[in-house]
C-alpha cells in the first residue's frame, strides 16, 4: 500500500491526470515485484522415483508472501512428494525433479542439497513427527538451529519457541524418544522454528492427535502466520480443519493439480464437500455413479 | 596373587590404549554407519609418521607430534572426501569393502616401507616403574594410560557438550532427520574422519613405544574391531570399558597359561573373546538402545 500512495501523492503534485495514472501503474508493478521475491512457485514439476515411477505429473503451486495455503488430496496423490521436492529431500530416496522448476525469494532451489534448503529458509516437517529419540528436548531444538551460524540468538529462540509450546518447557530435559504423540508434534514444529524459517512446509501435523489437541496445533499455525510472518505450506487430511486456517488451497490427485481457489471458495464446492469433507446432501444416497461423475469432471479440469 | 596382580595392571595400562583404538573405529560407525578396518593402518602410519619426523629427520618432540597430527588429519580428510564420499548412497557394505581396499593398500604400503625391519622408538615416555610389592608398573604405560584416558573425556565431554558433538549425535541417529535440521551430514563425516584419525595416530604413537614398529604393529586395528564390538558399536562409555575388559582377559590368560601352552595365548584370547561376544552378545555390551513405544 505504501508504495502506491507515495506514488499517487507524488503525481497529485504535478497536477497531471494521465500522470497520476501511469505512476500509479508504475508504482504497482514495483510493488508486486517487490511482493513476488519471497514467495515459493514450484512450475510444472515432474518427479520420477528410482527413474521409473513418474509421481509428480507437472505441479504447479504458489505460496504467497505471509499466506497459510493448503495441499489436499487422497492417499498416494503425491502430497508428501511435493513438499520433499521443495526441501530437496527426494535426493536422500532416489527420486528426482525431471522437469519445471522450483523458485524462492527469486532464486531457483531445486538440485540443491537438504541443508541448503534450510539455509534459505524453508523448513520441512515430516509426516510421522520423526525427532532425535536419544537427544533430550532441548538438544532436539538446538539442533534444528544449526543451520545458523551466529549462536547469539539460540537463548532468545528458545524462549520464544517455549512461548508457543509452554507444554515443552516443563520436559526440556526429557529424553525425545519417550514424548508422547502430541507433545512429539509439537516438539518437531518447535525444532523446524528453532531455523527461523520463511517458510514452513507441514506434513500431517494432525495425524493420530486428538480433535482438541489438533485445534490447539491450528491455532499455534494461525497464530505463527501472523506474529511471526512465517508462512505455511500445509498437506493435511483433516481438510476441514486445513480449509479453516488457510488462505488458498490445492488439491491434488494422481500427482496432478485438479483444482484451486481460495479455501473459503473451496469449503463450499460440492465436490469437495463431497469427497474431502465427507458431506453429502442429506437424504440422497451416495452412489458410485457420483464419483464416476466426479472423476470424468477432474480428467476435464486436470 | 603376586602375579594375578602384576598380569592385571600390565593387562589394564594396555586395555586403556585398546579402548583408545577401539573408540576411533565406534565414532566413525556412529556418524556415518560404516565399519572401517583401515583404522590399524591409520595407526601405524602415525607411529610411522611420528618416527620419521622425530629419529629420521631430528625434529623436536612438540614438532613432530604436531606435524603427526596434521599428517594424519589430511589422512582422514582424503580418505572421507576420495573414496568414503562418492561412496553415500551406495550400500553400506561397499563402504566396508572400500574400507578393506583402504586396508591392503596401506598395509602394503607400511611393509614396503619397513622391508621387514623393526625401527626402533625414541624414548620420549619416563622411563624405569615402580615397585609395588612385587608388582611392577612401568611409568612409560601409566602415562599412556593416562594420556588415552584424558582423551576420552574430552571426547565424551565434546560430544556432550559442544554444537559439534550435538550435531555428529544427531546425525548418529538419522541422517535424512538431521539433513531436514540443516546439519550438513557430509561435513560431519569429514570432521568424524578428521578426529578419528587424530586419535588413531595417537593411540599408535602410544602402542609403538611399547611395542617398537614393526611389521605386526596395524594389526592392533583388529582389536580396536573387537573392542568396538565387543562395547557395542555405537557406545564410547562401551568401548572404553570393552577396551579395558580386553585388556585384562589378553595379559592373565597368556601370563597364566603362556608358560604352559607355549606362548601365542595373547592374539588368541582376543579373537576367542571375539567369537564369544558375537555369539551370546551380537549387539554388544551398550549397543545403541533404540527407544520404542510400544
Amino acid at each position: 500500500m505504501i508504495p502506491l500512495f507515495l506514488g499517487a501523492s507524488i503525481a497529485h503534485k504535478e497536477g497531471s491526470e494521465d500522470d497520476l495514472i501511469s505512476t500509479n501503474l508504475v508504482a504497482l508493478s514495483l510493488f508486486q515485484i517487490v511482493g513476488e521475491g519471497r514467495m515459493l512457485s514450484l512450475s510444472n514439476i515432474e518427479v520420477v522415483y528410482s527413474d521409473v515411477i513418474l509421481v509428480l505429473k507437472g505441479v504447479t503451486l504458489e505460496v504467497p508472501d505471509g499466506k497459510i495455503v493448503a495441499l489436499l488430496g487422497a492417499n498416494g496423490a503425491g502430497k508428501t512428494t511435493t513438499l520433499k521436492a521443495i526441501s530437496c529431500l527426494l535426493k536422500t530416496e532416489l527420486g528426482k525433479i525431471t522437469e519445471g522448476s522450483i523458485v524462492f525469494d527469486g532464486q531457483r532451489i531445486d538440485q540443491k542439497n537438504p541443508e541448503e534448503i534450510v539455509k534459505y529458509g524453508i523448513v520441512q516437517v515430516m509426516e510421522g513427527r520423526p525427532s532425535f529419540e536419544n537427544l533430550t528436548v532441548e538438544e532436539n531444538l538446538i539442533v534444528g538451529a544449526s543451520s545458523r551460524k551466529n549462536t547469539t540468538g539460540i537463548k532468545r529462540d528458545l524462549e520464544m519457541v517455549y512461548n508457543y509450546f509452554p507444554v515443552l518447557r516443563g520436559m526440556r530435559q526429557r529424553v525425545s524418544g519417550y514424548l508422547s504423540g502430541g507433545e512429539r508434534q509439537m516438539l518437531v514444529m518447535s525444532r523446524g522454528l528453532m531455523a527461523r524459517p520463511k517458510l514452513m512446509l507441514l506434513d500431517e501435523p494432525s495425524l493420530g492427535l486428538s480433535p482438541i489437541l489438533v485445534e490447539d496445533i491450528f491455532k499455534i499455525i494461525k497464530r505463527l502466520n501472523k506474529k511471526e510472518g512465517t508462512f505455511f505450506l500445509l498437506v493435511e487430511q483433516n481438510a476441514m480443519m486445513a480449509l479453516s486456517i488457510s488462505d488458498h488451497a490445492y488439491v491434488i490427485e494422481n500427482g496432478r493439480i485438479v483444482m484451486d481457489g481460495p479455501a473459503a471458495e473451496l469449503i463450499e464446492n460440492e465436490d469437495i464437500k463431497e469427497f474431502y469433507l465427507g458431506l453429502s446432501k442429506i437424504g440422497k444416497r451416495k452412489s458410485y455413479r457420483d464419483v464416476k461423475h466426479y472423476k470424468r469432471r477432474k480428467r476435464w479440469v486436470g | 596373587m603376586t602375579d594375578f596382580l602384576q598380569f592385571s595392571v600390565i593387562g589394564l595400562l594396555t586395555g586403556g590404549l585398546y579402548s583408545l583404538i577401539g573408540v576411533t573405529i565406534v565414532i566413525v560407525f556412529k556418524a556415518s554407519k560404516v565399519v572401517s578396518i583401515a583404522h590399524g593402518q591409520l595407526l601405524a602410519f602415525g607411529a610411522l609418521f611420528f618416527w620419521i619426523f622425530m629419529v629420521g629427520l631430528g625434529y623436536p618432540l612438540w614438532l613432530s607430534f604436531l606435524l603427526t597430527l596434521i599428517l594424519a588429519s589430511l589422512m582422514g580428510f582424503f580418505i572421507e572426501r576420495f573414496t568414503m564420499r562418492p561412496l553415500i548412497g551406495q550400500p553400506l557394505f561397499s563402504s566396508f569393502l572400500m574400507t578393506f581396499a583402504l586396508f591392503i593398500f596401506l598395509d602394503g604400503a607400511f611393509q614396503l616401507y619397513l622391508a621387514g625391519q623393526t625401527r626402533a622408538y625414541p624414548h620420549f615416555l619416563p622411563q624405569g616403574q615402580w615397585d609395588f610389592g612385587g608388582v611392577i608398573v612401568p611409568k612409560g604405560q601409566v602415562v599412556n594410560f593416562l594420556i588415552s584416558f584424558f582423551l576420552f573425556l574430552i571426547l565424551a565431554l565434546s560430544f556432550k557438550h559442544t554444537r559439534v558433538g550435538l550435531k555428529m549425535r544427531a546425525t548418529a541417529e538419522d541422517h535424512r532427520l538431521a539433513q531436514s535440521a540443516g546439519v550438513s551430514v557430509r561435513n560431519i563425516f569429514t570432521y568424524v574422519w578428521i578426529i578419528s584419525a587424530i586419535l588413531a595416530s595417537i593411540s599408535g604413537i602410544a602402542m609403538a613405544t611399547v611395542t617398537d614398529i614393526h611389521y605386526p604393529l596395524p594389526y592392533f586395528g583388529i582389536k580396536g574391531l573387537i573392542v568396538a564390538l565387543f562395547g557395542g558399536m555405537e557406545s564410547i562409555g562401551g568401548a572404553l570399558l570393552a577396551g579395558l575388559i580386553l585388556g585384562l582377559l589378553e595379559n592373565i590368560s597368556a601370563g597364566y597359561l603362556d608358560p604352559i601352552l607355549g606362548g601365542g595365548i595373547k592374539d588368541v584370547a582376543a579373537y576367542v573373546m571375539l567369537l564369544l561376544i558375537l555369539l551370546i552378545k551380537p549387539y554388544g555390551l551398550f549397543g545403541l538402545a533404540r527407544i520404542e513405544r510400544l
